[in-house]
C-alpha cells in the first residue's frame, strides 16, 4: 500500500515537475515569438531544445535572405543614384516616392522632404503640367527655364509596374545649343551673303535700265566695290574656317619665327587702324612656336584687327608676347568692352554682340571662330577678359610642348 | 505632410488639389515673367503677343482657386492651420495675379520700346539681373509654400532688398543716359516702367513668403523688420 502510495507520489511529483517545465518552456517560446525583432531562439530542455533549434535554423535562413535582399536593394538604388539622368519614382497619382541625386540637381527635388507630394508641386513649368494632364508619354517634353540656370531639360514619364511611373530627366542644354547653332549658321550665311548681293543687283539693274551719264555710273560702281569686297572677305573667311575645321592631320611642325610674325601682325593692325590708334608691341622671352604658320598668323591677325575695330579712335592697343614655361600672345585694348553674358558665345560663328556695329566696322562674324579653331589645333586656348566701357583682353595660351628656343638671330 | 488629422479624407484631398493648383499657377506666372523679360531683351513680337494672351490663363486660375477656397470655407468650416492655409492661399493667388499683370506690363512696354527702333536693350545687364533675382525669389517662395518651409521663406524676405538696390542703380544709370543725350528720354522712361514692374514682382514674392510663415507659425509678419521676423520664427 505504502509502496503504491510512494509510487503515485513520485509519479505525481514527476508529472508536476514535467508540467512545470513544459509551462516554463512554453512561456519562453511565447516570449520569443512575441518579440517584434527576429531574435535568436532561447536554449530549450528536452524535446523543446529540438524545436528551438529548428526555429533558430529557420531564423538564420530568413536573416540571410533578408540580407541578400537588402544588398540587392542597396545595389539597385546605388545604380539609380549613379545614373546621369534624373530619376524619380512616382505613384499612380504622380506623387513622389523616391528620387536620385541628379533629380535633386536638375529638378530641385528633395527625396526625404518632398516624398508623397505631387510632382507638379515642384516641377511647375506649364509645359510639364500640360504634359502630365494630357497623359501622352510617347515623347519627352522640353523645359527651358532660366530659373534653372538657363538649362534645357528633357523630361519623360515612363509607366512601370502596377500603376507606377518613372520620371526621367536629362540635361540637353549642350545638344540643344548645338542644334540652334547649326540652324543659325545656315540662316546667317545666307543672310550675310544676300545683303551685299541685293545692293549689287540693285545697282546693276539701275545701270542697265536707266540711261545714266558716265560720272553717275562711276559713282555707282564706287558704291558697288565695297559690297563685292565684303562678299569676298566673307567667302575667304568661310574657306579659312572650313580648311582649319576639316584639316584632318595635325598641323605641320614648322618653326614659326615669332619675332617676324609679330611684326607682321602689328603692321597689319596699323594698316587697318590708319593712324587712329596707338599700337604697341612688347616681346618678352626668346621662344619660337611650332605649328602651322598660316593658321597661327590668321589667329593673331584676327585678334589684333578685332581690337582695332572695337576700339574708338584715340584708344590704345597693346600686343604682347610672353614665354616662360608656356607662351602667351595677348591683345589688350581700351575699347568698348563686352558684357559678361556674351563671352561664352563669342567664338560661335556669326555670333554678334551688336549686329549693326559689327557690320559697319567691316567684320564678317567669323574671325573669332577662326581663332578658336586654329588655336585648338595647336592645343592652345583662348582666354577673354572684358569690362564693358573699359576694354578687353584676348589671350592665346600655348603649352610648353609648342615652344622651342628662338633661332639665333641672324645679323641684318 | 504634418497636418492635423482631418475628420474627412475628402477635405484633405480637396485642400491638396487646391495647393497644387496654386503651385501650377505660380509656375505659369514664372514662365510669363521669363518670357516678358526675354521679350524686353529681344523685342520678338510673337513672344510679346504670347505673354499678353497668356495673362487670361493666369486670371482664370485666380478665379477658379478663389472659388474653390470659398467652397472649402463654407462647406468644411476649417480651423487652425487649415483655416490659415485657405486664407493664405486666397491672398497668395491675388499676389500671383498681380505678378502676371506686371509681366504683361513689361511685354507691353517692350513692344513700345522696340517700336521706337534702335534701343540699347543689351546695354541693360542691371535690368536682366534684377529680373533674375525676382524670378529666383518667386521660385523659392513657391518651393517654400510647397514644403511649408519657414526658413526658406525667411530667406526670400532678405533677398527683396537686393532688388530694391538693383532698381535704384538702374534709375541712376538711366538718369545719366538722359542727361547725356536727351534723345534717349522716351525710351529711358519706358525702361523705368520695366524696372518698376520687376521691383513690384519682388515685392509680391515677398508677400508670398510672408504668407508661408503665417500658415506655419500663425504669426502675421507683414510690415515687420527682417530681424524681428527671424526672432519670431526661432520661437517655438
Amino acid at each position: 500500500m505504502t509502496g503504491l502510495a510512494i509510487g503515485l507520489a513520485i509519479v505525481a511529483a514527476l508529472l508536476a515537475f514535467g508540467l512545470a517545465r513544459e509551462r516554463r518552456e512554453f512561456r519562453k517560446l511565447r516570449r520569443w515569438a512575441s518579440q517584434s525583432r527576429l531574435a535568436e531562439a532561447p536554449e530549450g530542455k528536452g524535446h523543446w531544445g529540438e524545436v528551438f533549434e529548428l526555429l533558430n535554423r529557420h531564423r538564420r535562413a530568413t536573416l540571410k535572405r533578408r540580407r541578400q535582399l537588402a544588398q540587392l536593394m542597396v545595389r539597385s538604388r546605388r545604380g539609380a543614384q549613379a545614373l546621369p539622368y534624373g530619376v524619380a519614382v512616382l505613384d499612380a497619382q504622380y506623387r513622389l516616392d523616391w528620387s536620385n541625386e541628379a533629380a535633386r540637381d536638375q529638378l530641385g527635388l528633395d527625396p526625404e522632404r518632398d516624398r508623397g507630394q505631387p510632382i507638379g508641386n515642384f516641377v511647375r513649368e506649364p509645359e510639364f503640367v500640360e504634359y502630365l494632364r494630357a497623359g501622352d508619354f510617347s515623347h519627352p517634353v522640353q523645359l527651358q527655364a532660366s530659373g534653372r540656370q538657363a538649362r534645357i531639360l528633357s523630361l519623360q514619364v515612363v509607366d512601370f509596374g502596377a500603376e507606377e511611373h518613372l520620371l526621367l530627366s536629362q540635361d540637353v542644354t549642350g545638344a540643344a545649343r548645338l542644334e540652334a547653332m547649326r540652324r543659325d549658321f545656315v540662316a546667317n550665311v545666307s543672310h550675310e551673303l544676300r545683303t551685299p548681293l541685293t545692293v549689287l543687283a540693285g545697282f546693276l539693274e539701275t545701270i542697265r535700265d536707266l540711261k545714266l551719264d558716265a560720272s553717275r555710273v562711276r559713282d555707282y560702281v564706287a558704291l558697288m566695290a565695297p559690297q563685292a569686297e565684303r562678299m569676298k572677305r566673307l567667302i575667304e573667311d568661310l574657306l579659312t574656317l572650313s580648311a582649319i575645321e576639316h584639316a584632318p592631320a595635325p598641323p605641320p611642325a614648322e618653326r614659326v619665327a615669332l619675332k617676324r610674325l609679330l611684326e607682321r601682325v602689328r603692321a597689319e593692325a596699323q594698316a587697318l587702324s590708319a593712324g587712329r590708334h596707338r599700337i604697341s608691341l612688347e616681346v618678352a622671352g626668346a621662344h619660337d612656336l611650332v605649328g602651322a604658320e598660316s593658321e597661327i598668323a590668321s589667329a593673331f591677325v584676327n585678334l589684333a584687327s578685332n581690337a582695332v575695330r572695337y576700339t574708338p579712335a584715340g584708344g590704345e592697343i597693346r600686343l604682347r608676347w610672353r614665354s616662360d614655361g608656356e607662351g602667351e600672345f595677348s591683345v589688350e585694348d581700351t575699347g568698348i568692352g563686352i558684357d559678361a553674358e556674351h563671352l561664352p558665345r563669342l567664338t560661335e560663328r556669326f555670333y554678334r554682340v551688336d549686329r549693326s556695329r559689327s557690320r559697319e566696322t567691316g567684320g564678317t562674324g567669323l574671325g573669332l571662330s577662326i581663332v578658336k579653331h586654329a588655336l585648338a589645333r595647336h592645343q592652345a586656348s583662348l582666354a577673354i577678359e572684358s569690362v564693358p566701357g573699359k576694354g578687353s583682353r584676348f589671350a592665346a595660351r600655348f603649352p610648353a610642348s609648342r615652344l622651342v628656343a628662338a633661332a639665333q638671330k641672324v645679323a641684318g | 505632410m504634418g497636418m492635423t488629422e482631418h475628420i474627412s479624407k475628402q477635405f484633405e484631398a480637396d485642400l491638396d488639389t487646391t495647393r497644387t493648383r496654386v503651385l501650377q499657377m505660380g509656375g505659369l506666372v514664372e514662365a510669363q515673367i521669363l518670357a516678358a523679360i526675354n521679350s524686353y531683351a529681344t523685342g520678338a513680337p510673337d513672344l510679346i503677343a504670347q505673354v499678353i494672351e497668356n495673362d487670361a490663363r493666369v486670371n482664370g486660375y485666380e478665379v477658379a482657386i478663389d472659388g474653390a477656397c470659398g467652397q472649402l470655407l463654407v462647406r468644411r468650416q476649417p480651423a487652425a492651420i487649415d483655416l490659415r492655409l485657405i486664407m493664405a492661399i486666397s491672398k497668395i493667388v491675388t499676389d500671383l495675379e498681380r505678378m502676371g499683370d506686371e509681366a504683361k506690363k513689361i511685354a507691353r512696354m517692350s513692344k513700345r520700346i522696340h517700336e521706337h527702333g534702335t534701343h540699347q536693350a543689351q546695354r541693360f545687364p542691371a535690368i536682366r539681373h534684377a529680373a533674375q533675382v525676382a524670378v529666383k525669389m518667386l521660385r523659392q517662395a513657391l518651393d517654400a509654400f510647397a514644403r511649408l518651409d519657414v526658413a526658406s521663406a525667411a530667406e526670400v524676405l532678405k533677398e527683396d532688398s537686393e532688388i530694391d538696390s538693383e532698381f535704384k542703380s538702374v534709375l541712376r544709370q538711366l538718369i545719366t543716359y538722359m542727361m547725356e543725350d536727351p534723345r534717349t528720354i522716351t525710351s529711358a522712361l519706358e525702361t523705368v516702367w520695366v524696372a518698376k514692374a520687376i521691383e513690384r514682382i519682388g515685392d509680391h514674392s515677398k508677400n508670398l513668403a510672408e504668407q508661408v510663415i503665417y500658415i506655419v507659425k500663425g504669426t502675421d509678419v507683414r510690415h515687420t523688420s527682417f530681424a524681428d521676423v527671424e526672432r519670431e520664427i526661432a520661437r517655438e
